[in-house]
């Protein structure tokens, strides 16, 4: 399990970002001792530093330069600042990304899991999905079942890979259209449901007719 | 200043010149002096008055370009009295003196407003600083919330957001400089980041989004243009009718890039298209709808100007609105 160092001085984000992180399937390691940071980063040793740069009495740009001579981890700086110089500053002193607050919860894991893919601690992610009896590559663009290939477009390929990540649960509408807007694809409602005829029409001509279940008012299960 | 004003504001010691030397010559005739004695002092007489006035008149028409020359050249033109080299009339000294003594009144009340507007602004940014920490625990914990609660919060809390990162802007405006850096930037990268902050007011409002040609690089300051293109896509997603769309597209403009956001809303009516970027300004829509602050486009106007962007809306009432941003060119770019 990936170590998350929390380097944060409000108690509520600190205990909420605790929990996220735990849910997420880190371990946080949430600071409250900010005089003896790099001492605690030294003997814990994260996989990952959260810091935010605005400390009481404590410059979070000194610490972080400290923090990069004691510990290799990589550093993300989360700060209410968000001035172009104050980022600059942040990547030029060994910072690996820079979140400003207020973020979203889906963008703060997202550059989580790019720091640490970065810094080798974890794998990369799949070009191929496997479920319910498909294959997906998500390389080629291609769909394989029963022995026979179709080439999807690319907002078929994402409705597909976000019920075949989450197969047998329901993913609702709105699910679905926020994994789309997270790939850029920034569809509404009505071209979701557009798409998952077309999408169907492909599964049929598979001989897959009603692989996608539609349960009425929760959204779809794969 | 021209002669004849000159003449006009001399007219009366002139008038006391004439008058005493028709007196002198009636005093001189009828104490027997022959009328041509006193005809030959008057012409004797007659030109040194004139070169008298002459001269007056020439140097005080130089003083008078060489003040408004240094007028002219001044940045701050209420330091003028400070700046003016010594008079040698005693008039013009005395008067000086006076302008000075107000000038440096003034200086006073304009430093201490500038003063007051700096420490306003400056707690306006602190201020916005401040509230972001417990938004961003706002966050986290909606989380945890059942899904269409979490999604109405969600919303709710861009909204607020959203007006935060309008007060912080109107703050930033007044000393651009502090914060604007110009960088060559993806306009890709630009057109994401700000649908991805306006996200959930996007997808609430039921949006499809089309971007066209974005894989291009403009020299901007990523923030600002984030900000301006943020305010853009909120009106749109605000002034929407059915099933709408907003198209987010770039095209080269001869060395410029132009990218164009239109919508299919409700239009502004022609005769407010003219006030649109006008401080406060909402119109009818903003009426009727609610939620307008007038502030969006007068905002991305005055920012524009620092960006050395240019800004123009065009729109037609049923139809839609377009807003084109004409990127600079790097070479034209004075600021960096």
């Amino acid at each position: 399990m990936q170590k998350i160092m929390i380097i944060e001085d409000d108690p509520a984000v600190r205990s909420e970002l605790t929990l996220l992180l735990d849910n997420e399937g880190y371990r946080p390691l949430p600071a409250t001792d900010f005089d003896t940071i790099t001492e605690q980063a030294a003997k814990e040793r994260p996989d990952l530093i959260l810091l935010d740069i605005g400390l009481p009495g404590r410059d979070g740009f000194m610490l972080c330069a400290a923090l990069r001579k004691t510990v290799p981890a990589p550093i993300i700086f989360i700060t209410s600042r968000d001035s172009g110089s104050d980022e600059v500053r942040a990547l030029s002193l060994g910072g690996d990304d820079y979140i400003t607050k207020p973020y979203s919860v889906p963008v703060l894991l997202a550059r989580i899991k790019s720091v640490l893919r970065r810094s080798g601690g974890a794998s990369e992610p799949a070009d191929a999905l496997d479920a319910a009896g498909l294959h997906l590559s998500l390389t080629k663009g291609t769909l394989t079942a029963q022995g026979q290939t179709v080439e999807l477009t690319r907002n078929e390929i994402q409705i597909l890979a976000c019920l075949m990540e989450h197969a047998g649960q329901i993913v609702s509408r709105a699910d679905l259209i926020d994994a789309l807007w997270d790939n850029q694809i920034y569809i509404d409602d009505n071209t979701l449901s557009v798409n998952m005829t077309r999408l169907r029409g492909k599964l049929t001509g598979l001989g897959l007719p009603d692989l996608i279940k539609t349960r009425r008012g929760m959204g779809y299960q794969l | 200043m021209t002669f004849g004003k000159f003449l006009s504001d001399r007219l009366g010691r002139i008038l006391l010149q004439l008058i005493c030397f028709a007196a002198a010559a009636l005093f001189l005739a009828s104490s027997g002096t022959q009328t041509g004695i006193i005809a030959i002092l008057f012409l004797v007489l007659l030109p040194v008055f004139l070169t008298v006035h002459i001269t007056d008149y020439l140097r005080l028409r130089s003083r008078m370009t060489e003040l408004e020359n240094i007028l002219e050249n001044l940045d701050k033109k209420y330091l003028f009295a400070e700046c003016v080299p010594a008079a040698d009339r005693l008039y013009e000294r005395c008067l000086f003196d006076l302008m000075r003594r107000a000038g440096r009144a003034m200086i006073g009340a304009v430093s201490d407003a500038e003063a007051a507007q700096r420490e306003y602004r400056e707690y306006v940014e602190s201020w916005v600083h401040e509230i972001k920490a417990p938004l961003t625990a706002a966050r986290l914990i909606c989380r945890q919330l059942d899904d269409s609660s979490r999604r109405k919060l969600d919303f709710e809390l861009a909204q607020i957001e959203a007006h935060i990162e309008r007060a912080l802007f109107y703050a930033r405006a007044e000393s651009p400089e502090r914060d604007c850096v110009i960088r060559q930037t993806g306009l890709s990268e630009i057109v994401s980041q700000a649908v991805e902050n306006h996200r959930s007011l996007l997808i609430q409002s039921g949006i499809r989004i089309e971007t066209r040609e974005l894989d291009r690089q403009v020299f901007t300051d990523k923030k600002w243009a984030v900000f301006i293109l943020g305010q853009l896509l909120q009106n749109s997603a605000r002034y929407r009718s059915g099933d709408p769309v907003i198209t987010i597209a770039a095209e080269s403009y001869g060395k410029q890039i132009r990218l164009t956001v239109r919508d299919n809303g409700i239009g502004i009516p022609a005769h407010e298209l003219p006030r649109v970027f006008d401080r406060g300004f909402t119109g009818t829509n903003g009426r009727t709808r609610g939620g307008a602050t007038g502030m969006g486009l007068y905002l991305c106007k005055r920012l524009s100007t620092f960006l050395d962007l240019d800004i123009s809306l065009t729109s037609q009432e049923g139809e839609g609105t377009c807003v084109t941003l004409l990127f600079p060119v790097r070479e034209n770019l004075t600021k960096t």
